[in-house]
């Protein structure tokens, strides 16, 4: 009996490991690079083919300046090659020349590209309930219900464009909640990034659609550097959607993103996340590097709402996080991070409380299978004047398979003696009990687990909207199929 | 003169294996450690080292009238008066010695100087099958006119199927300051069994770093209790290692402090075998500008399957000053395991705080009662009555009440 149990596990085991990456096609679009490697010169260069004001590239270089001194960063429990940062071009675009007035004039090789991932671009017309602006390769190449938004006073575009026309608002804000010095991959970001989504929301208004950002790396031997600042003016509310892939190569591609939002006072900001980078091979050769810095900045009654699912991704190194400043403010954090065959991920939140009265959540579920290794690493901060702040943290990881890891490493600091913390961690893998029940019942092992997988990971996949919890549900199912424990 | 330079000149006057001198060696390049150390990144030592700490390892006399101030009076009783090894009970199967070199593994910067420069301390072997009925009191008396430095190391090898207590106090007789560097080593036999108790209550001017390591053997049972009252800097490093299957590691640690008082707790518990348990429970009540740390981490090694491990740290901040930094770990890389840990800070409970007071308990009173129900959880698993006495009646002094909790 042990014994067939045996076979039939590793008849799984094999069937995980052959589910291939789905997303992993290339598309042939010409595109305009510049060579490996970075120096002054480069960071220029992006600079000036983006028709950069001086300002802007004086942030640039200040922030090369920064990053030249600094050391990557060893503290993450994860390991890997450093990526050789002269070997990567920092600077690729899709050829597509005049900028288009409607997404109809596409490149028809890039909208047969993007109706493969999923996002049929005439579709989103049609459907009309998301705006999206497409990423590839660090530049944004299409962003629609521009004018729709821009009626209720939305900005909603490339953050090129915003440096563009609007560049008070950006010379505002960039930089101000994560700032170039902040670590070794936002200094660097700072200092070469392409290209990403600005988004402003005027006072008092209710964003009536979902705005979607997708990244895609497509050329090879590119890292992608996009940077995204969200601000959300006083009693605005808006709701955010990122979805992020790459083509299979053996090689390791960097993806090191900054994503700043500001919620201003009573504003309401939603950040969902779909993270489905190329993972690398069954062998653990290939792969995205994900180092990511996101953070956000809540005023007076403010509420930042962080929810991520991440299944993608060789290496992860991402801790979105939430400064609580005003009174009263609020900040979330749900996530699940699945890690499958040599994946890696370190991954968790800041929870730093400064106001009165702020409350702040944290649902972590990790689920760890094959050979990976998923750690949750988080900060809560309790500042001597945040009286009356209220935090509760929960991060359960699930295992499947011996020869995965699951780690918890939570710090929680307390200044203030007026503050309530709860935290609790749990490990373990799916209960036979709970199999048994399903067997009994006439639902087979693996349906089981889905199953169960499932309603473990709903307290997260409840925050999403819906067209991203109906791809979340389907992408875990994909990233976990066969790894019974 | 800081306490480097004077190690260093201190070193320079004696002759050292070239063991020892490579770990002296290895330590005065490092320092001491700082809060650049990710295991002391809230603890910072920077101001105690400043100090003129000389060593000092003569002994002196001590009058029983003091001895008792600060005993638990138990029938067996091993006393030291600066390091050196005054009495000590003789007990059947059990050997009492001085310090001896003995076969130790060093963990971090403290132990290696630990190990390069001690020569002071005990070694303790139970014999095979010796069951010892009475709980064995350790006391340390440190009395010195200059500040001080001491360093103690100590070894415990449990026989198959023993079973003993202890009971620990180090205690400065003294103005001047005191450091101790205290380092022990436990191993556990085969089915045997050990509890081990650390009172820590010392003078406000008494820095303690207390590393116990405890390695255990198939079907043993090792429960150590810590309790921190008093002294300016306490940290202890209690690290398990299971070596064999079915093996139980407890922890019970009440902390309560008051003043400018720093109490940080590292606990390790590695699983390397499978079917074991552990079991860490840690309560931290802080008052005045007293500050608290925890760092808890449980391992489980990838053949360590059938593991139960779990671990809660509860805290009080009971003033306005008073701060916590908690940091609970998992690392876990088998999958069978049941792991989970719980942390909590807050206050005591206005509700029931009202609900006592309106039946005629005053507020003082109704606080230390609610603050002993909290505490005593950890409390009630140490099996030496008189060391659970001790705890209930200086929790009862800290909170200035005059209550009796053993009723």
């Amino acid at each position: 009996m042990i014994e067939k149990k045996q076979l039939s596990e590793d008849k799984l085991l094999e069937k995980v490991t052959t589910t291939e990456y789905k997303y992993g096609f290339t598309t042939d679009i010409e595109s305009d690079t510049i060579p490996k490697g970075l120096s002054e010169d480069v960071v220029r260069i992006i600079s000036a083919k983006k028709n950069e004001p001086q300002w802007m590239l004086d942030y640039r270089l200040k922030a090369y300046k920064a990053w030249i001194e600094m050391e990557e960063p060893e503290w993450a429990n994860v390991s890997y090659a450093k990526p050789n940062y002269q070997d990567i071009i920092y600077y690729s675009a899709p050829k597509q020349k005049p900028v288009l007035d409607s997404l109809d004039d596409l490149d028809p090789e890039m909208k047969k590209m993007f109706d493969k991932l999923g996002i049929s671009i005439n579709e989103q017309n049609k459907l009309a309930n998301v705006a999206v602006d497409i990423v590839m390769d660090s530049v944004s190449v299409a962003t629609s219900f521009k004018e729709k938004l821009g009626d209720l006073g939305i900005i909603f575009c490339s953050i090129s464009d915003a440096i563009q026309d609007h560049p008070k608002l950006v010379k505002k804000y960039l930089g101000t909640v994560v700032p170039a010095r902040d670590n070794f991959f936002s200094a660097l970001n700072s200092a070469v990034f392409s290209d990403g989504s600005f988004c402003y929301i005027p006072k008092g208004i209710k964003c009536p659609m979902e705005l979607s950002t997708y990244f895609r790396i497509n050329e090879a031997g590119t890292g992608q550097f996009e940077r995204t600042l969200l601000i959300a003016d006083e009693g605005s509310q808006v709701s955010y959607l990122e979805g992020c892939t790459a083509p299979m190569r053996d090689e390791n591609q960097l993806h090191a993103a900054v994503v700043e939002l500001i919620a201003m006072d009573d504003a309401d900001i939603k950040y969902s996340t779909v993270q489905n980078w190329y993972p690398g091979n069954a062998e653990g050769v290939g792969g995205v590097f994900n180092f990511v810095t996101k953070r956000g900045i809540c005023y007076k009654n403010a509420k930042i709402s962080w929810t991520q699912v991440e299944t993608g991704s060789a290496v992860t190194w991402k801790y979105p996080s939430c400064i609580l400043k005003g009174d009263n403010s609020i900040g979330e954090f749900f996530s699940v991070a699945v890690t499958n065959n040599f994946q890696q991920a370190d991954t968790g939140t800041k929870m730093i409380h400064l106001g009165k009265n702020t409350k702040s959540t944290i649902i972590a579920k990790g689920i760890s299978a094959g050979k990976s290794n998923g750690n949750y690493r988080g900060l809560v901060r309790i500042a001597k004047g945040a009286t009356n702040s209220r935090n509760f943290s929960q991060c359960d990881s699930l295992l499947m398979g011996d020869k995965c890891g699951s780690h918890t490493f939570p710090y929680i600091e307390v200044k203030n003696n007026s503050s309530k913390i709860e935290h609790e961690a749990t490990t373990s893998k799916i209960g036979e009990d709970q199999l048994f029940y399903c067997n009994q019942r006439g639902i087979g092992t693996e349906q089981a687990i889905t199953l169960i997988v499932n309603g473990y990971c709903k307290d997260v996949l409840n925050q999403l909207p819906m067209e991203f919890a109906v791809e979340a549900q389907k992408l875990l199912e994909i990233s976990l199929e066969g790894s019974v424990g | 003169m800081g306490l480097i330079e004077n190690l260093k000149s201190y070193t320079e006057g004696i002759n050292l294996s070239s063991d020892k001198k490579e770990l002296l060696d290895s330590f005065l390049t490092k320092g001491f450690p700082s809060i650049k150390d990710e295991e002391w990144k809230y603890t910072s030592l920077r101001k105690v080292v400043k100090n003129d700490f000389k060593i000092d390892e003569s002994s002196f006399d001590i009058s029983e009238n003091e001895i008792e101030n600060y005993s638990l009076n138990l029938v067996d009783r091993i006393l030291f008066v600066n390091g050196n090894l005054i009495s000590k009970p003789s007990i059947k199967g059990v050997t009492i010695s001085n310090f001896s070199e003995g076969n130790i593994t060093n963990n971090t910067e403290m132990s290696s100087l630990n190990s390069a420069l001690a020569k002071k301390g005990f070694t303790i072997s139970v014999d095979k099958n010796i069951v010892v009925e009475n709980p064995i009191e350790i006391l340390f008396f440190t009395n010195s006119e200059t500040d001080n430095f001491q360093q103690y190391r100590n070894q415990i090898s449990v026989g198959e199927n023993a079973e003993i207590k202890f009971v620990e106090r180090i205690q400065n007789l003294n103005k001047s300051k005191c450091f101790v560097n205290h380092f022990t080593q436990i191993n556990v036999a085969k089915n045997a069994k050990i509890e081990y108790n650390k009172i820590q209550n010392n003078t406000n001017n008494s820095t303690l770093i207390d590393t116990l390591n405890v390695f255990q053997e198939s079907d043993t049972n090792c429960c150590v209790n810590t309790l921190i009252f008093g002294g300016e800097l306490t940290r202890n490093n209690l690290n398990f290692e299971q070596n064999g299957t079915n093996c139980d590691s407890n922890m019970n640690g009440v902390s309560v402090l008051d003043d400018n008082q720093i109490a940080d707790n590292h606990t390790f518990v590695d699983h390397k075998q499978a079917h074991c348990r552990s079991n860490e429970m840690y309560k931290g009540i802080y008052l005045g500008d007293s500050k608290g740390v925890f760092n808890g981490k449980i391992m489980v090694r990838q053949d360590a399957q059938k593991i139960d491990a779990f671990q809660s740290n509860n805290n009080l901040l009971l003033s306005e000053t008073s701060t916590i930094d908690s940091k609970p770990q998992l690392e876990i890389y088998a999958d069978d395991v049941k792991c989970s840990h719980g942390c909590t800070i807050g206050q005591l409970d206005e509700d029931a705080l009202f609900y006592m007071r309106s039946r005629g308990i005053g507020v003082e009173e109704a606080k230390a009662v609610l603050t002993y129900a909290f505490a005593s959880e950890a409390i009630e698993n140490i099996s030496v009555e008189e060391v659970k006495l001790l705890a209930q009646k200086l929790l009862a002094k800290k909170l200035n009440v005059d209550l009796d909790f053993s009723l």
